[in-house]
């Protein structure tokens, strides 16, 4: 594996999608305003602008970095370089989690330090916090995995409405139950080994999809 | 020096023979020396933007009339003397002629016997010969109706 | 002789190729480039030069044979192999929101004999701004832009699929002049595929025709030019037409036949006048005619072959 051309290659990705990018951080950071300075209605809806942020971004990022490559056919140019679909696969599964995992890490630090310090919120909340959290990875990972194997914006949209859907009927499903909703408003953190479960497959489910899109991406015969 | 030759796509003859026949054009008129050295086949290819198997073959054929001499790994000139040509082309008939007496006497032939084989040769290349003339011919008469 | 001085003087080597899609095969595809020479592929459309070029960069992977380009294995050893191929292909774009500086930019940093003062050059020579966003380009300017980008990491081997179409004729003219200069290096070598056949005609060295996935013909351009003639006869009022050996068509009229050759020799002349029938001419062909006679041949053999089978 090339990683100088890897590097290259990411770079070339972050410079092309430098208007996103910016907009994706400035939009988070106005939600972690809302949400670090509203009181509780504002942690609320700071919260749900966030999440939206995220989504949004992740759909639209991971989108352009997957299937627009073959739509506005720069795929012949890509791989005209000294690469094999090995490194182009790399590179691209970084720079999505890169643009992803920047605001996330941030809106997630920010949510755990405001759930953990402030007095008027519950601290219950810190796992459900995880695990939702953790849940947006895990689609974003999907979508990208989507994207990149099929390199076919219809599928890749649909990847995305799949990820729409989940993060709602998950949130839902999760928050009842009882591992998780016991303590989700109480006034202390409490990791039930339900919770530790739930973690821990949606890390697995990660580590598989990542894993799985770089194997199925390797063994591809024809990029055009 | 040789940007000055101008290929035509019109002309219907082959390019190589365009090439030919400007190069001697040019010596004739004493544009390109007698002895001076003329740009190597692949120079001339660039600057012509013609192949470079083209100008190989026109460089052939010049040698073969002995318009431009090959040194062997130090490119081309014009035949300092088109005379040259000649001379180079007697000694090598004689290198030949020697050849043929040696092989005669190995073979126990005689000068007449030898003779009549070298009609026959001559005879079947003057045979073939006529009949590019003729073909040539034939496609002068074309063009020019 | 190992391996490598083997295939040293050829730069790209095509054995048994083949690759197989739904409506549409490549078979016994061999093809020999030797360093220093240009050859130009030529093919109506759909015929395969496209999925062949591909295949030579590794962007497909073949179904059999075996592709060495630089006396590299290709698809496993592509990334190896591309660093010193430069590719332009009719489909290729470039990134349009990015200005062709930074396009520059990122291709020199990739590789190591990028010649900036020749990119500068090129840039004059094919009046391009390199500050101009590459959506804002014609596109006669996009594909010269593609291939400034090649042309100026000086690549051991260029690979064209349609470098001239849709070019205007000053365009063709400045690309063609550039591909020229390449070979003032013998260590330089270019395949590229065109309809355009009086390009091709001009500046290859090689030519090689393809159709319906299959080589039909490839050699030395001097040999094709030299090989095809069309001889227009005269017949006597109750002559037949002279049965030659390579004569692939006969067309003309009863008494004014004119026979297609591609194994010409000054002795059909003589053997035609034997055989009573005048030569009133013998035309040479463009490579354009060249080309349509082969595919036709070719065709019409094999529809013979699939009535006999």
């Amino acid at each position: 594996m090339n990683f100088t051309m890897v590097r290259r290659l990411i770079l070339k990705d972050w410079y092309l999608q430098r208007l996103p990018i910016a907009l994706s951080l400035l939009g988070g950071v106005a939600a972690m305003a809302v949400l670090v300075l509203g009181g509780k209605a504002g942690f609320t809806l700071g919260l749900i602008l966030l999440v939206t942020v995220l989504v949004a971004s992740s759909a639209i990022s991971t989108t352009n970095l997957t299937v627009l490559e073959r739509k506005e056919q720069t795929l012949p140019f890509v791989m005209s370089l000294p690469i094999s679909f090995r490194e182009y696969t790399a590179a691209k599964l970084i720079v999505i989690l890169v643009v992803f995992l920047i605001p996330w890490s941030v809106a997630m630090g920010a949510s755990f330090a405001v759930l953990a310090l402030s007095p008027t919120h519950s601290q219950g909340l810190i796992p459900y916090v995880a695990i939702m959290g953790s849940e947006m990875l895990m689609s974003t990972c999907f979508i990208a995995a989507v994207g990149l194997i099929t390199e076919s914006q219809g599928w890749t949209i649909t990847a995305v409405m799949i990820g729409n859907v989940a993060i709602n009927g998950i949130g839902y499903w999760v928050a009842h139950i009882e591992g998780v909703s016991q303590y989700m408003f109480g006034p202390v953190m409490r990791w039930t080994p339900a919770a530790g479960a739930l973690l821990f497959a949606e890390y697995a489910s990660i580590a598989l999809m990542l894993g799985g899109t770089f194997l199925v991406q390797s063994r591809k015969k024809d990029f055009l | 020096m040789h940007s000055d030759i101008v290929i035509s796509q019109s002309d219907g003859r082959p390019m190589y023979q365009q090439i030919m026949e400007q190069i001697k054009q040019r010596v004739a008129v004493g544009e390109w020396a007698r002895g001076a050295e003329i740009p190597s086949i692949r120079q001339l290819a660039v600057a012509l933007q013609v192949s470079v198997i083209t100008v190989k073959r026109a460089y052939l054929e010049l040698e073969r009339e002995g318009v431009i001499l090959t040194q062997h790994g130090k490119g081309s000139i014009v035949a300092p003397d088109p005379g040259l040509g000649q001379r180079l082309y007697d000694e090598e008939l004689d290198a030949h002629i020697e050849q043929v007496a040696r092989l005669g006497a190995l073979l126990g032939l005689g000068p007449d016997q030898l003779a009549s084989r070298v009609q026959e040769a001559t005879d079947q290349f003057i045979a073939a010969r006529l009949a590019v003339q003729g073909a040539d011919a034939a496609r002068t008469t074309k063009e020019q109706e | 002789m190992n391996d490598v001085e083997s295939h040293n003087d050829l730069a790209v080597h095509f054995e048994g190729v083949g690759k197989r899609y739904h409506h549409f095969a490549l078979e016994k595809i061999n093809l020999e480039l030797p360093t220093g020479s240009i050859m130009g592929f030529i093919g109506p459309n759909g015929a395969g030069k496209s999925t062949t070029i591909r295949i030579l960069m590794g962007l497909l992977h073949q179904d059999a044979g075996a592709v060495r380009v630089l006396g590299r294995n290709m698809p496993d050893e592509q990334a190896a192999a591309k660093m010193d191929i430069g590719f332009v292909s009719e489909d290729m774009r470039l990134y349009g929101a990015a200005p062709l500086r930074w396009h520059m930019e990122f291709v020199r940093s990739i590789y190591p004999r990028w010649d900036q003062p020749y990119a500068e050059e090129l840039l004059r020579r094919f009046d391009l701004k390199p500050e101009q966003k590459i959506k804002g380009l014609s596109h006669g300017q996009r594909v010269k832009a593609a291939l400034l980008l090649a042309l100026a990491r000086r690549p051991r081997l260029l690979v064209l699929d349609e470098p001239t179409t849709g070019l205007d004729p000053v365009a063709r003219h400045e690309v063609l002049a550039e591909l020229m200069a390449v070979l003032a290096d013998e260590q330089r070598t270019i395949l590229f595929s065109s309809h355009n056949t009086l390009d091709v005609e001009q500046i290859s060295d090689q030519i090689t025709f393809i159709d319906r996935g299959r080589i039909i013909d490839s050699d030395d351009k001097e040999i094709f030019l030299d090989r095809w003639r069309r001889l227009r006869l005269q017949l006597p009022p109750d002559g037949a037409v002279p049965k030659l050996p390579g004569v692939i068509e006969v067309g003309g009229s009863g008494r004014l036949p004119v026979l297609t050759t591609n194994r010409f020799e000054p002795a059909m002349v003589y053997a035609c006048n034997e055989l009573g029938a005048t030569v009133q001419a013998v035309d040479t062909m463009t490579l354009e005619e060249i080309f349509v006679a082969n595919v036709q041949r070719k065709r019409t053999q094999e529809e013979r072959e699939e009535v006999t089978v």
